[in-house]
């Protein structure tokens, strides 16, 4: 099975900003938004691994 | 603030008519191709996703979850993040077999029309409820607004609005054919509508309710309890269920599977959306918090996930109730009509057309059409129907989840479909059917039971357990079942073309129908022959065949197309029934033949998605490939029965046929002499041939030909007996050696030449001499005048002997070059000479024009040489009773020398040639074609150069004039570069 680099690297850094802002979202004194924030980022990253490439249409 | 019911039902059509219109214009193509194919208009099409569910049920979820909410844009999202490992493939597997449905696509790939009614017969009863979702979201929201209680009325008028638009939106053209702009454009209109509207809504309730970001905080910290509420983790446990279900959704749900794969542009739109559409969710996500505590702080009564519309009259701004209602109109209403659209086609080709099929005398398509029609309605006003049955107390988050989890049953399959070969049509039967029945009875029953009256209440027992329940039942049957039963080959082949992870071996097997008029003529049969020759002429233009295309591998292909073609129209069940039926192969499945064309386009068109060691070993194919294509020999290679695998780029230049053309075909498809050629060397015992000689466009050409067995491997899956034939074209070779034996024969009769005048030489200077003695000492004047005339014809004689010997002499070597002041005129006059002594063309007239102090540095022989040759082509050339110029002039510093004749001049094509050793155009035994080419060669080592004219009389384009240039002699020896490198060796040697 072939799973390009670029979405293997995007599992990491969900993974890992899933990692890293579970607390921080959750604390009770921070803003609503902060998981939007981080939505926005994963986003950024996606568009990134997504990026269009020269590859063949199957 | 309320409207009136006749206000709501303008606005509502209003709407719908705007969508039909943007459907319209594209259709019409008004709208640049450019923006409609354009991946965003894809993202927003998706949009269609975010129902009634994200517009109103958020908002609920939102007050009940805290975040949990989110849990259907991330499960969404996910999925597209993740796009090569679900989505992709899928596209991939539904782009190449024209699979429409989920319900296609299972019945493909289990082999089984069971398999493809089941899904159907699920998502049919499991998506009822979403459809009455939409229907009660619209009726509730209008009866929130209008002026009087209406819900009955509205929900029939939108019914009856929207059977309508769906009708025209998506039966207009035939389905899995082609991307329905139109629709895509409406539906993308509608997303951005609902998107625009939301953010519109949860802007006015941050700045219209709060006055501001600041004024929600300093509201917000009055409420700590609602922030608590956010981060609460007791939705925790069922937040990861509810991410699986719409993970799930985004495959196995009708619309989402119609508008992601039906609809796509391909892999990079696939690729823009993996992006695009969480980017959607997050947007659509954001405003439902603003909303919730704007609707909060305002006290509204109405049902909170109503709030989106309740706003606006809670703080009395009309167009913001407006604008939200129109919002959760075109959520519904895009929802509704995509998924009946595809549940249309769904049924139709899984429940309808196994039972019943039109006859071959019926127009299909209309036939299709207007069933796709009726279905439409049917399920429409189902949902209508639906929608009265559960209770008023059951929130339309309750009928959603229950819809949604209807589709998590197809899970396990979905996965085996990919990942999971082994999984066959008994386990995935069986495991959807028990999970089914679990889903029934404690989800969907409940619906419509008193909630007091049955222990099976969604009060007593939680969704989440029942959908793990019947998730857990369902893999387990489906393993178990699967591994305990057998599954058929054709079964197995399917599980091979889509699992990701085994190669396919595709056999290559013979089609009885030879050609794609035979096609037409048994698809006539079921289907009629105007459908037949539709769907025959569609999949060749499909595959860029034409009508004449008789090769095998083509025919292969065209069926191929064909099923996909038809499993579009029919379904693939259907189709498959038909393929079988009437393009059967005539062997099912022959020992070693690997169709390696099919293999070899595969392996091409994924080469990029090779990694490691398969990249390795494609690259060691492509090398030695490549090796073969470029080999400087033809090379041709057969399978053991005669269908041409190979045939590299000579010999596409030798045979003038292309190897697009060729492969494929079989042998006797080949063109003569090739066919002849290579069937009787085939034929031969031996597998060596040499020099075989043959006729072609004209041309004779010769060939050596050679032969080996590709011996059977010891692995019967991939062995590829056959033969390779090596062609190697020696027809220049042929030339040469032919011209060099004519070349030694004329040598041998010049020394035989320099031999005879040499014998006949002596005895004419003893005529001669005893001539002179008798003219000297006889007396007699009639003895005297005999013996000048013995005198004067013995010393002719023994200039056309010195002549000869010159000539037999010359052109050999050119260190043998004797360098001497030569006179052009006494040249020209020997030549002349020369020439006279052939008795042909005697009829030609001679004009010599030289000035007597043209003189050059050279070898006089060699001049001779050059001269005499070019006035016998001259001579050659002219028609009778022509003339032939010759001229020697001194121009500045050099002499030029000219001969020019009347004759026919020189084709242009062969202009580049003539000076090519052995080219003539001469009939054969009449010239050597070594001649020019001797005198470019002599000319050049006199450090002279040629060219040559024609045609010379540009009026009549007849006539060559052939000049020579020569450095003028200039009193002193002309040194020439090789003297100059001669003498510089010369010194260094002393």
């Amino acid at each position: 099975m072939y799973i390009p680099r670029s979405i293997l690297v995007l599992l990491v850094i969900i993974y890992l900003l899933f990692l890293a802002s579970v607390d921080w979202i959750n604390q009770p004194e921070g803003t609503w938004y902060r998981p939007f924030l981080v939505g926005f980022l994963i986003v950024l990253v996606a568009g990134w691994a997504h990026r269009e490439q020269d590859s063949d249409e199957l | 603030m309320n409207y009136e019911l006749s206000t709501l039902f303008l606005l509502g059509s209003g709407y719908l008519g705007l969508l039909f219109g943007v459907a319209f214009i594209t259709d019409k193509g008004w709208i640049p191709q450019r923006l409609v194919r354009h991946p965003v208009v894809y993202v927003f099409s998706l949009g269609v996703f975010a129902s009634v569910w994200a517009y109103y049920t958020s908002v609920g979820n939102a007050l009940r979850d805290g975040y949990g909410y989110l849990a259907h844009a991330i499960g969404i999202s996910l999925a597209f993040l993740f796009s090569p490992l679900l989505l992709k493939p899928v596209l991939e597997l539904t782009r190449t077999y024209q699979l429409s449905s989920l319900a296609d696509l299972m019945a493909f790939r289990y082999r089984s029309p069971w398999a493809g009614t089941l899904t159907t017969l699920v998502i049919l009863v499991g998506v009822t409820p979403l459809i009455a979702l939409q229907i009660r979201a619209v009726a509730d929201t209008a009866d929130i607004i209008s002026a009087e209680s209406a819900q009955g009325s509205i929900a029939i008028g939108f019914c009856i609005l929207i059977t309508l638009f769906a009708i025209l939106f998506g039966t207009s053209r035939r389905a899995g054919r082609t991307r329905h702009d139109g629709l895509v454009m409406a539906i993308a209109f509608e997303s951005f509508v609902k998107l625009l509207a939301f953010l519109a809504v949860g802007a006015f309730a941050v700045y219209g309710a709060f006055g501001g970001f600041g004024g929600l905080n300093e509201w917000l910290n009055e409420q700590p309890e609602l922030l608590q509420s956010l981060v609460d983790t007791d939705y925790f446990s069922s937040f990861h269920v509810m991410a699986l279900l719409f993970f799930t959704a985004s495959v196995a749900m009708p619309h989402m599977f119609y508008v992601t794969f039906n609809e796509s542009n391909g892999q990079r739109s696939l690729s823009f959306a993996s992006w695009g559409l969480p980017l959607y969710f997050l947007l659509i996500s954001l405003p439902v918090l603003p909303i919730l505590w704007a609707g909060l702080q305002a006290e509204s009564l109405v049902q909170v996930e109503y709030l989106p519309v309740a706003i606006g009259a809670a703080y009395d701004v009309p167009f913001i109730t407006l604008l939200g209602y129109v919002g959760g109109l075109s959520a519904a209403s895009g929802l509704i009509i995509v998924i009946t659209l595809a549940l249309s086609n769904m049924c139709l080709n899984h429940i309808i057309l196994p039972i019943y099929q039109p006859s071959a005398s019926q127009d299909i398509y209309r036939w299709l059409l207007w069933h796709r029609r009726a279905l439409i309605t049917a399920l429409i006003w189902a949902g209508f129907l639906f929608h009265y049955l559960p209770d008023d107390r059951i929130s339309i988050q309750v009928i959603g989840t229950v819809a949604f989890t209807a589709c998590l049953q197809f899970l396990p399959g979905i996965v085996a479909i990919l990942y999971w070969p082994q999984g066959n049509k008994k386990g995935f039967i069986a495991g959807l059917s028990a999970a089914f029945i679990i889903w029934f009875l404690f989800l969907m029953l409940p619906l419509f039971l008193e909630l007091d009256a049955t222990p099976l209440s969604l009060v007593s027992i939680n969704w989440r357990e029942i959908s793990a329940i019947s998730l857990i039942v369902n893999s387990f049957l489906f393993v178990v079942v699967s591994l305990y039963s057998t599954s058929s080959d054709e079964e197995k082949s399917s599980a091979d073309i889509c699992a990701l992870d085994t190669i396919q071996r595709r056999k290559r097997s013979g089609l009885v129908a030879k050609s794609p008029m035979e096609f037409i003529r048994s698809l006539s049969k079921p289907l009629g022959d105007k459908t037949a020759t539709r769907e025959v002429n569609q999949a060749l233009q499909d595959l860029n065949l034409s009508t004449d295309d008789r090769r095998p591998y083509s025919m292969r292909l065209l069926c191929g197309r064909l099923e996909a073609n038809l499993s579009g129209l029919l379904g693939p069940s259907i189709a498959r029934e038909l393929i079988d039926g009437y393009l059967p192969y005539s062997i099912v499945s022959e020992h070693g033949s690997s169709d390696l064309n099919v293999i070899e386009n595969r392996i091409e068109s994924y080469r990029s998605n090779l990694s490691g060691m398969a990249a390795d070993l494609d690259s060691l194919r492509r090398y030695h490939r490549q090796i073969l294509l470029d080999l400087p020999l033809g090379v041709c290679s057969l399978t053991h029965d005669n269908e041409i695998v190979m045939w590299n780029r000579s010999l596409e230049e030798f045979t003038g046929i292309s190897t697009g053309d060729v492969v494929g075909s079989q042998l006797i498809d080949l063109s003569e002499p090739w066919l002849s050629l290579l069937s009787n060397f085939l034929d031969e015992d031996a597998n060596h041939s040499f020099k075989h000689n043959f006729q072609f466009h004209g041309q004779k050409k010769s060939v050596n030909l050679h032969k080996a067995l590709i011996e059977e491997s010891e692995d019967h899956d991939t062995s590829h007996e056959g033969i390779i034939i090596i062609i190697e074209d020696i027809t220049e070779t042929e030339l040469l050696e032919a011209g060099l034996t004519h070349s030694e024969r004329l040598a041998s009769i010049g020394r035989l030449a320099a031999g005879v005048a040499h014998e006949i030489g002596n005895p004419i200077t003893g005529i001669a001499c005893l001539a002179q003695t008798i003219r000297d000492e006889y007396d007699g004047k009639e003895l005297n005048n005999l013996a000048e005339q013995i005198i004067e014809q013995t010393n002719r004689t023994s200039k056309i002997l010195q002549s000869l010997v010159n000539f037999a002499h010359a052109g050999t070597n050119k260190t043998q070059y004797e360098k001497e002041v030569v006179s052009i005129k006494e040249c020209m006059e020997e030549a002349n000479t020369l020439i006279s002594l052939d008795k042909k063309h005697k009829d030609i007239i001679y004009e010599i024009e030289v000035d007597p102090a043209a003189t050059v540095f050279g070898d006089s022989q060699r001049l001779l040489q050059v001269l005499v040759n070019l006035i016998n082509n001259a001579r050659d050339a002219s028609p009778p009773n022509s003339k032939i110029s010759l001229s020697g002039i001194i121009n500045g510093d050099y002499v030029e020398i000219a001969v020019s004749d009347e004759g026919v001049g020189i084709p242009g094509a062969i202009r580049d040639r003539i000076f090519d050793p052995f080219f003539t155009t001469k009939e054969a035994g009449e010239g050597t074609g070594l001649g020019l080419s001797l005198v470019f060669s002599i000319v050049e080592d006199l450090n002279g150069d040629i060219d040559i004219i024609s045609p010379v009389n540009t009026d009549k384009g007849t006539g060559t004039r052939v000049v020579i240039r020569f450095p003028k002699f200039q009193g002193e020896a002309v040194v020439t570069n090789n003297e100059q490198e001669e003498d510089a060796k010369l010194q260094q040697s002393v």
